[in-house]
């Protein structure tokens, strides 16, 4: 596994248990597919997907630009982690 | 003022026993420390505990008509009872006090129900008439004053002032009433005839109830909140005004005003300085956190219209520490903390000796004065123009704009497109949305038997005729008095929190003459654009300093998440919380409250919906604390009474005439 996979993979555990932690304690029992649509599904609303935007800035240290705040960008784990490694690789 | 309470018995010779009257008047001493009084028929047993008010000498209970014998316990002002008691001498009654409950017992004697509609007040009563063997109970127009009651089995019926007095009479037993609770977690209170307790109803606001012999016979409102074709308008909002605060003001003791520093309370504070000529005594509540407080602006008001003002500081550690003793007195799990200030304010304006204030509610409903009239109205904007209802959205919510850039989109969304525009209940489903979040942490079990729609349809069913074709505004003033104004504010938020202190809140935009001008008055007149309450600043230019007058309405609230998650919070809270104490109460989660409380920790919990969420989790356990595991029993009083009646049959028909 290369440095930045092994990144990558604490970027999805990482935001996996925000999710977990923050937005699916209502429902402790669900399967979190990486690549689920987190709104589609119900697990984030619009208010909790701004949530999601700034614990992705914080948490590393990635500056979001407001014109990125998109599904594409932040609609599930998959993309999310895709565009952490797209940030990491601009600057 | 007062508290009321008492059994009635299908059979005559089934005799109410007195110390379960004496247990009554001991649970709502509160609401009456200045003394009570019992009465005791065939059948029949009414006590009455008493904060004096009128005719402090003579006006105590319960009251016995000289006229047929049948007796009144009220509680409540009727603030027009000087020109009733003028009207009635001259048609020949006599009057042996001067208290309003003699007025109101010889009208009701005289006229009947028909007479209620000539009250101009607050007032909960039951009228026992022996001859008939019937009870009569009643409440005011907006039900300032609270009323429940419940039907046993055997056709006797128990009431009182509050849940706690049946409880005390050992003839009803407390059980959860999941429906009720449901209507909290949905409109922020049960909507009556529901309580949060099976088998106990609130009468309703302007309703009427008739028992007869182990039956009730009639249950109606005798008023209702809408357009009256009937009712005769005055046109001068300002002489209204002036003439309700004149009535309000009407007592044998002194009378304060509430101070929030926003337009209402500062307009009758400074209405009622007037005609106090410069007597009045301001109470207001300031907070330590600033994103609260408004103590500049009440005290800018009290230094202008010059009044003695009072401040109570509030801060985290008072509202943890009070706020299982709301939830005893509010006797429903509420959604917010906003009450607890209001019971310490009660408290300081106890402590300083006054018994009465004049408070501002009920301006925001007539007026359009809340933002959610704003957001009706931007959402019928946004179907014909977008663009402008997005700038007035952010002229509404500038904050939005700023510091919560990236959360406006998302709030945009949720307040321009909650609901279907032609639902009739439109105007109020985004608080059902928001409030609906405490649902999610509901045991599955919980859940199965209650739909998204259970707490909703009996406001369905009772909308008035032709709902659906009111303009839009209308209809939002309409459920906004019926479904948050009576049942939320004036309890929980009103008489609960002041009568646990014995004070006496007074409405000045709640007489029925304001009522029914603000529901004549051209909406434009209420509400243009994003500037609301219009006829009421137009009164206030000439009153108050121009940036009150002109001031934005501050939402009152109060901290939710802090007082019970900080350094040096009460113990109990976790307690309460625990995974064993939810599983004894049975009504949450525990795994899913359990990650509520990380974030609440964590200091994470700061949306408004996971605020709601936390005290409504942790009121239902308080208040199933105080009702289920540690209600009883229930100690008698020990104080003589001021009014004792024992009657016979025969002395209790006798004094027919």
């Amino acid at each position: 596994m290369s440095a930045t996979e092994d990144g990558l993979g604490e970027v999805r555990s990482g935001m996996r248990a925000f999710i977990e932690d923050n937005f699916l304690y209502l429902d402790p029992d669900a399967d979190l597919a990486d690549g689920q649509d987190l709104l589609a599904a119900g697990i984030v609303d619009s208010l909790g997907f701004v949530e999601l935007v700034e614990e992705v800035e914080s948490r590393y240290g990635v500056g979001v630009q407001d014109i990125e705040i998109t599904e594409e960008n932040f609609g599930s784990i998959d993309s999310i982690v895709r565009y952490v490694e797209r940030k990491r690789a601009e600057s | 003022m007062c508290g009321i309470a008492g059994i009635v018995r299908a059979d005559p010779a089934h005799s109410v026993e007195e110390v379960a009257l004496l247990r009554m008047a001991r649970a709502i001493r509160h609401r009456g420390p200045d003394g009570f009084g019992l009465c005791l028929d065939p059948g029949a047993g009414l006590v009455s505990t008493r904060l004096a008010i009128v005719d402090l000498e003579h006006g105590w209970q319960p009251l016995v008509s000289s006229a047929d014998g049948s007796v009144l316990v009220y509680n409540g002002e009727v603030y027009n009872h000087p020109e009733l008691r003028t009207s009635m001498r001259s048609l020949g009654v006599e009057f042996s006090t001067q208290s309003d409950t003699e007025v109101v017992l010889s009208l009701l004697q005289r006229d009947g129900l028909a007479g209620l509609h000539r009250l101009n007040g607050q007032f909960a009563f039951a009228w026992w008439q022996p001859q008939r063997h019937r009870l009569t109970l009643a409440r005011d127009r907006f039900g300032v004053r609270p009323l429940c009651y419940s039907c046993l089995e055997d056709g006797s019926l128990v009431f009182g002032s509050e849940a706690k007095a049946l409880f005390a009479s050992g003839e009803v037993r407390p059980s959860v009433d999941l429906a009720g609770i449901d209507q909290v977690f949905t409109l922020w209170a049960p909507q009556a005839p529901r309580t949060a307790f099976e088998g106990i109803q609130q009468l309703e606001p302007g309703g009427l109830l008739v028992w007869e012999r182990g039956e009730v016979v009639e249950h109606r409102r005798w008023w209702k909140p809408g357009p009256d074709r009937h009712e005769a308008i005055d046109p001068d909002l300002g002489g209204l005004l002036r003439d309700s605060i004149r009535l309000r003001l009407r007592a044998d003791v002194p009378v304060g005003a509430y101070l929030s520093g926003g337009l209402d309370s500062s307009l009758i504070s400074a209405l009622a300085q007037v005609q106090k000529r410069g007597a009045l005594s301001t109470f207001s509540v300031a907070f330590e956190d600033p994103r609260y407080d408004e103590r500049a602006h009440q005290e800018m008001v009290a230094r202008a219209i010059g009044t003695s003002h009072h401040v109570v500081e509030v801060g985290s550690a008072e509202i943890a520490a009070v706020f299982p003793e709301v939830i005893r007195h509010a006797e429903t799990p509420l959604v917010r903390t906003a009450p607890v200030p209001l019971f310490l304010l009660a408290r300081e304006v106890r402590d300083r000796g006054l018994k009465v204030v004049a408070t501002g509610e009920g301006a925001d409903e007539l007026f359009w004065g809340y933002d959610l009239f704003k957001e009706v109205a931007i959402r019928k904007l946004h179907q014909s123009d977008p663009g402008r209802a997005l700038k007035l959205l952010g002229k509404l919510y500038p904050h939005l704009g700023s510091a919560g850039a990236r959360r406006g989109p998302g709030w945009a969304r949720f307040l321009l497109e909650t609901g279907a525009v032609d639902d009739p209940l439109s105007s109020h489903l985004t608080r059902v949305g928001a409030t609906g979040a405490v649902r999610a942490f509901y045991r599955d079990d919980v859940a199965a038997g209650l739909g998204p729609e259970t707490a909703l349809a009996p406001i369905r069913d009772g909308l008035p005729p032709g709902f659906g074709a009111w303009d839009e505004l209308e209809r939002a003033a309409w459920l906004e008095v019926t479904t948050l104004l009576e049942p939320y504010l004036l309890a929980a938020q009103g008489d609960r929190v002041a009568m646990a202190h014995g004070v006496e809140a007074r409405y000045p935009f709640l007489d029925h003459r304001v009522y029914a001008h603000s529901v004549a008055l051209p909406g434009e007149e209420k509400l243009s654009d994003v500037s609301d309450k219009i006829a009421l600043r137009k009164l206030a230019n000439d009153l108050l300093p121009a940036e009150i007058a002109e001031r934005a309405k501050q939402p009152y609230r109060a901290p939710e998440v802090t007082p019970f998650f900080s350094p040096g919070s009460p113990g109990w809270v976790e307690d309460a919380l625990s995974p064993a104490a939810l599983t004894d109460v049975g009504i949450w989660d525990s795994r899913r409250v359990e990650g509520l409380l990380r974030r609440c920790r964590s200091s994470r919990a700061t949306g408004v919906r996971e605020g709601m969420a936390l005290i409504g989790i942790l009121s239902t356990q308080l208040w199933h604390e105080a009702f289920f595991a540690s209600g009883g029993p229930y100690p008698a009083e020990t104080a003589a009474p001021q009014v004792r009646i024992d009657r016979t049959v025969e002395q209790a028909l006798g004094e027919v005439s």
